[in-house]
């Protein structure tokens, strides 16, 4: 059994050392035996046996004579282990690919890969001022019974659907959007945006986005692409908004009579009431085709739950 | 009496603080090196990494006269008739070989050796018996495991050539060789004595032995690696039809004619290991500052010791002669059933110790007997007491684990 572990544990190694590549082949050598069912004849395992037993020896008879006793029983423990490590360490590499993180989908526990954890950090719901990583259940995230038709959509013919719920003023919203944007060209995919104020005083945003669409649709999303590159500080002042609707050559009094009346404040509080049925716990909070994605994921992330790479 | 701690400083692997120095078991495979071989070694690439014998700069002579010396050093060191019957080589194998080999030996041709052979006394023979058909007769042992002389009486009628061991690296047993050789002698047949492992145990002197042809390693005797002698007696040498050939082998050529330089140049082709034959004149050099009898006695000592401590325990199993006087600075055992190859690993992790596992080149002796392998402690003059008691220390603890 020790073989097995040895074989393993050296032919990974052996990939960036030739000494030990020497012994991986041993180690293969040994194995390819045991399981043609002839001794292993080369030495390798007493060899290995040998030096854990050295070890142990030096601290403990009592310890080395168990362990000699009773080695093949710890080499299957150990064997056992070493193989559901192994299954373990290949699920985070196949969780990292399609979702960002080793554990999972909007999971946040340490991943080696992603150890800052970027790909999992949201501006919290309720938190006005700041951006961390928010561990909470994303089981409960939802499009059921969310009314999302006053949503502006693009690609409205898409098969693949993408709901895309950010702030304009979040950083991670901000890192995910040209990379959604990208996603909804490529694949042609059918894509709402909903603006949820996260951070700061941002509901004017909304208002003004809810307004622009009604009013200009053809160029919302020349309007909503802006506010998501501007500098971040220039779009949270309320004085700049009038002066980025002329630089649209929008008809600024008449968005303005528009954000300020009461069927719009409806509709923008109806909205984000919809959102918060999502059980939306921070943005950006991305569905795509059903599946929730919270926090800014690599490009791959997203292209892999469009092309169906996602099996668990 | 050696003084152990004086020699000890000579040998920089052994000047280790806290433990860190090895407690080395392994010189039958390869003695270590004092300061003086590897000085003169780097003293020959550092100020006159030349060539000898050809090039009549400064450095090239500097060259010729310390090879020079160096075979004197080594006749002198064997008492060769002179250094002209000392013939460099890489290795005592090489010596073989090169003795098989230029012996000229026909079909039919009988060779006898012991049952005890290392490899490289042995596959040279069976290589001829398999290209030119010559007839490799081996000489069985006696029940102790000795050379038997009545067995070699029994088979020397019409063998051509009798190639034995002096000291085994199996056992440490030293066959009787002025025996051999007169046995020989009186039936016609030449004598190769292995010396590889008596040459740095024993004085060997070859006219008082009058053996024909000898040859053994520089690694074994504190010299460098790949350094080697092959003695014969000048006569037999000058009969001898190199093995090896082309440059330095020459008095000249023609582009259809060629003139062998005397012995020992036409046996020592193409460019030397300077350095190593530098270094092992130096090896010699210091090996003759202590008696044999000391070096034996010391060994003795530490021999008496281990081999007493392992005989307390019924499951080891010393091979050869049990007298440690008759095994040199060897002890090398085995316990029934179990792979010495652990047993080496554990002692090398435990208490740094270095000694030989394996079939130590004599697979056949271990075939015959269907035994699978052994361990092997083999000493020297840096060797102390305090490490044999380690070894037993640690040995004890193994035995605790697997009893």
């Amino acid at each position: 059994m020790p073989c097995i572990v040895a074989l393993i544990i050296f032919g990974i190694m052996g990939i960036f050392s030739a000494s030990q590549r020497a012994l991986a082949k041993e180690a293969f050598d040994c194995v390819f035996r045991r399981i043609t069912f002839r001794p292993c004849n080369t030495g390798f395992q007493e060899k290995v046996k040998g030096k854990l037993l050295g070890k142990v020896l030096k601290r403990s008879v009592f310890m080395a004579k168990v362990l000699n006793k009773y080695y093949e029983v710890f080499s299957w423990i150990f064997f056992i282990l070493m193989v559901g490590s192994t299954i373990w360490v290949f699920k985070g590499i196949y969780n990292f690919y399609v979702y960002g993180s080793c554990n999972g989908l909007n999971q946040s526990g340490f991943c080696a890969f992603d150890p800052s954890g970027e790909n999992n950090k949201v501006t919290g719901i309720g938190d006005s001022s700041t951006c961390d990583i928010t561990p909470q259940n994303e089981a409960t995230l939802t499009l059921k019974d969310v009314d999302l038709s006053s949503f502006p959509v693009q690609n409205i013919k898409g098969e693949d659907k993408v709901v895309f719920i950010g702030c304009y003023a979040c950083d991670y919203s901000r890192k995910a959007y040209p990379d959604i944007l990208k996603l909804v060209e490529d694949k042609k995919a059918n894509m709402a945006f909903a603006h949820f104020p996260a951070k700061g005083d941002t509901a004017y945003l909304a208002e003004a986005g809810y307004c622009v669409n009604k009013m200009y649709p053809d160029k919302y999303w020349d309007f909503n692409n802006y506010l998501f590159t501007a500098d971040e500080n220039y779009i949270l002042n309320k004085e700049n908004l009038n002066k980025i609707l002329e630089n649209f050559s929008l008809d600024v009094k008449a968005v303005n009579a528009c954000t300020s009346s009461t069927e719009t404040k409806t509709a923008v509080e109806n909205q984000v009431n919809e959102l918060k049925k999502t059980n939306l716990y921070g943005t950006p909070t991305i569905f795509i085709n059903g599946k929730a994605f919270v926090g800014p994921k690599p490009y791959r992330v997203y292209r892999s739950a469009i092309n169906k790479y996602i099996f668990f | 009496m050696l003084n152990t701690e004086k020699i000890r400083a000579d040998f920089n692997i052994l000047k280790g603080e806290n433990g860190s120095a090895p407690i080395y078991f392994d010189s039958a495979c390869m003695s270590l090196k004092p300061e003086s071989v590897i000085n003169a070694i780097n003293d020959y690439y550092l100020h006159y990494p030349a060539c000898a014998g050809r090039s009549s700069h400064k450095l090239g002579d500097k060259v010729t006269k310390k090879v020079k010396e160096a075979r004197e050093l080594i006749a002198k060191f064997i008492n060769a008739g002179s250094e002209n019957e000392i013939i460099f080589t890489r290795n005592t194998t090489e010596g073989v070989n090169l003795f098989a080999n230029s012996v000229g030996l026909r079909k039919d041709d009988i060779v006898l050796i012991s049952d005890k052979e290392h490899n490289s006394n042995l596959v040279p023979w069976l290589l001829l018996r398999d290209k030119i058909g010559i007839v490799v007769k081996i000489i069985p042992g006696n029940e102790n495991g000795s050379f038997s002389l009545e067995n070699l009486q029994k088979e020397i009628v019409g063998a051509k050539i009798v190639s034995v061991v002096h000291t085994s690296n199996l056992d440490g047993a030293t066959n009787s060789i002025k025996e051999i050789v007169e046995i020989a002698h009186k039936n016609n047949a030449l004598v190769f004595v292995d010396a590889a492992q008596s040459i740095a145990h024993q004085r060997i002197d070859v006219k008082k032995l009058d053996v024909d042809f000898l040859a053994f390693s520089g690694h074994k005797m504190m010299g460098p690696t790949g350094t080697g002698v092959f003695y014969g007696k000048y006569k037999l040498l000058e009969k001898l039809e190199p093995f090896l050939v082309g440059g330095d082998t020459v008095d000249y050529t023609t582009y259809t004619d060629y003139k062998f330089l005397p012995v020992p140049e036409k046996f020592e082709a193409g460019l030397q290991d300077y350095a190593g034959i530098i270094g092992l004149g130096e090896a010699v050099k210091y090996l003759s500052q202590f008696s044999f009898e000391d070096i034996k006695e010391h060994e003795l000592k530490l021999n008496t010791y281990i081999t007493l401590e392992l005989q307390k325990i019924p499951q080891i199993k010393i091979i050869g002669p049990q007298n440690p006087a008759e095994r040199s600075g060897i002890i090398n055992f085995y316990i029934e059933g179990m792979d010495m190859h652990k047993f080496a690993v554990m002692l090398d992790e435990m208490a740094n110790i270095s000694m030989r596992t394996g079939r130590h080149c004599v697979h056949a002796w271990f075939e015959s007997r269907k035994i699978l392998n052994s361990a092997r402690v083999s000493l020297y003059i840096y060797n102390t007491i305090e490490e044999a008691e380690t070894f037993i220390t640690n040995l004890n603890k193994i035995m605790k684990i697997i009893s």
